[in-house]
């Protein structure tokens, strides 16, 4: 608990004065942060609660185009974001409910339906989305005189964003849905006999999840200013989303975070180094991952503490 | 007065098969019924069935006079049934305690009251000392009582135990025996599935003997015992 206490002030600490130390390299700190915040959010349902999710970007896309609609109706990002989050919540919800109770794997092939279906939506509705082209954000409010378009001021809103998605997920770890998330991942059946609904602990941790990764969309539609559907809503989005958690550590406080450091990192580096060769670098990357330290970076670190500090005590 | 539990003509098929007939039992508070038969016998899915694992096709189920036959398995729960699994299913990443916490958390949603309740079970049933172990890290006989500290910690009124004793070695054994007789005489309604006589005997106020799905047997633990029908079923089945 207060190692993960100590974890967040460090990253509020080092992120505030990121900005005067790094004015140059703004754009891949606020990739991390909202890789760190999304990956995050996903492990709420994929990690805690056990529940892959490829679709993601769903939520990611639906944030976007709530902030970016609402911009251009005059709707200021300080309300856009509380009502994607209130949308996604809905939609994961609808989607949940259909798709928990079979058994299976069934959950997670949907996901990758439902990012597609709201694609093909964003490309039909024209009148409301923009089309195929994609839609501009060409206006934001400029609260207390700050620009939102700034690198600075996003990069903080994306610094807010992952802190606060940490928080959740730190808080969430200590309390009773907590507890519910894992029992349900471990054992449906023994979740049963300890009184848990399986579905409804499932809903309400796909409702969470996805509420915090749309309002991290919000931000990146605004990052972006311009969102065209194909890209926000790509499976390729979702996977790097699953993939970030995986790789960091399913169901850790940190793991997720961690992962987005060493993807988006690893990913800048491989880009401009290897060009043509990054998606295959990608590839050894998690096959290593899954092969050597499955529970996932910090994942495997976690453990080894447990069962350190546990021996430490047994002999005593 | 044996009416905290009631299961009536408990039917349960799986496709063809009818895997329990039209099993009736009644159990009162403080009292322990001993459910025993060859393997295969249809022991576990009476009791699949009794607390809402297994789909029942007829019969009725009611915990203190009330319905409940008709409710999901976690309902039936938070109205007083715990149970074990007769293969252990402990939550494998959690520690011992958190395994605990898990149900307490029913009764006491808040944290520190959720670990107070979780400790005091974990302590009558001896683990107290394995509080922060994984519980993966358990041998066979402490999974067993984490098995049983996860059914005593949804506060239940009616207790199923399905083979708890089976492979212990004997002074686990006895302790085992020791403590479902403090559980009985603290008013908990016990149903316990059992393999082991010695614990059969020693517990049991009530003895159902199920063979095929059916009761052949019931009464006094050695009347039971002499019966012949039951030494026939416990001989031409194994
Ligand atoms: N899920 C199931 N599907 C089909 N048959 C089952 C199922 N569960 C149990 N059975 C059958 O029901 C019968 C009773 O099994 P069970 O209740 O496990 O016996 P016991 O616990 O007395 O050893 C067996 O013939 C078993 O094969
Ligand atoms: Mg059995």
């Amino acid at each position: 608990m207060t190692t993960h206490l100590v974890g967040l002030g460090v990253l509020v600490v080092v992120g505030a004065v990121y900005p005067l130390v790094f004015p140059g390299a703004l754009t891949i700190a606020i990739a991390v942060l909202l890789f760190a915040g999304w990956a995050t959010a996903w492990d709420v349902l994929g990690g805690w609660n056990g529940q892959v999710s490829l679709g993601h970007a769903s939520f990611v896309g639906l944030g976007a185009y709530v902030v970016a609609i609402g911009a251009s109706h005059g709707i200021a990002p300080w309300w856009a974001l509380p009502l994607a989050a209130v949308a996604a919540a809905v939609l994961a919800y609808g989607w949940g409910w259909t798709t928990f109770r079979l058994r299976g794997p069934y959950f997670s092939l949907s996901t990758i339906a439902v990012a597609e279906i709201l694609r093909l939506i964003a490309i039909n509705e024209g009148w409301l989305t923009g089309g195929a082209t994609g839609v501009f954000i060409a206006t934001l409010p400029e609260p207390f005189g700050i620009d939102l378009f700034s690198r600075t001021a996003q990069f903080y809103l994306a610094l807010a964003f992952a802190a606060g998605v940490i928080a959740t997920v730190i808080v969430v770890s200590r309390i009773r849905f907590g507890y519910q998330l894992r029992a349900v991942r471990e054992d449906e059946e023994a979740a049963m006999a300890a009184g848990l609904d399986p579905t409804g602990v499932k809903l309400r941790a796909f409702m969470l999840s996805a509420a915090l990764t749309a309002v991290g969309g919000g931000l990146y539609g605004m990052v972006l200013a311009f969102i065209e559907p194909h890209v926000i809503f790509s499976l390729l989005l979702s996977v790097q989303i699953a993939l970030t958690s995986i790789i960091g550590g399913r169901g850790t406080v940190w793991g997720p975070a961690v992962g987005a450091l060493i993807l988006v990192g690893a990913g800048e580096a491989f880009r401009t180094t290897f060009a043509q060769a990054n998606l295959l670098i990608y590839g050894v990357l998690i096959l290593a991952v899954v092969l050597f330290v499955p529970r996932g970076i910090v994942g495997e670190l976690v453990r080894r503490h447990v069962r350190r500090r546990y021996a430490r005590r047994a002999q005593s | 007065m044996r009416d905290v539990l009631r299961a009536e003509e408990v039917t349960v098929r799986f496709g063809g098969v009818t895997a329990v007939k039209a099993v009736s039992l009644a159990l009162g508070a403080g009292e322990i019924l001993g459910l025993i038969g060859p393997n295969g016998a249809g022991k576990t899915t009476l009791f699949n069935a009794i607390t809402g694992f297994a789909p029942m096709q007829a019969g009725r189920v009611t915990l203190e006079g009330r319905d409940v036959g008709t409710l999901p398995a976690f309902a039936r729960t938070r109205l007083g049934f715990g149970r074990t699994f007769q293969t252990e299913r402990p939550f494998e990443e959690l520690t011992v305690l958190e395994n605990v916490l898990v149900p307490a958390f029913l009764t006491e949603p808040r944290r520190r009251e959720a670990e107070r309740l979780a400790l005091a079970v974990l302590g009558e049933v001896g683990l107290a000392d394995r509080h922060d172990q994984p519980a993966a890290d358990l041998n066979l006989a402490r999974r067993r009582r984490l098995e049983l500290a996860k059914a005593l910690a949804v506060t239940p009124k009616v207790l199923f135990l399905d083979e708890i004793m089976a492979g212990l070695n004997p002074p686990a054994l006895r302790e085992m025996i020791a403590l479902v007789r403090r559980l009985a005489e603290r008013g908990l309604a016990v149903l316990m599935v059992e393999h082991i006589m010695q614990a059969v005997v020693e517990l049991s106020d009530h003895v159902v003997v199920l063979a095929s799905g059916e009761t052949i047997a019931e009464g006094a633990p050695c009347d039971v015992m002499a019966n012949e029908r039951v030494i026939e079923a416990y001989l031409g089945t194994d």
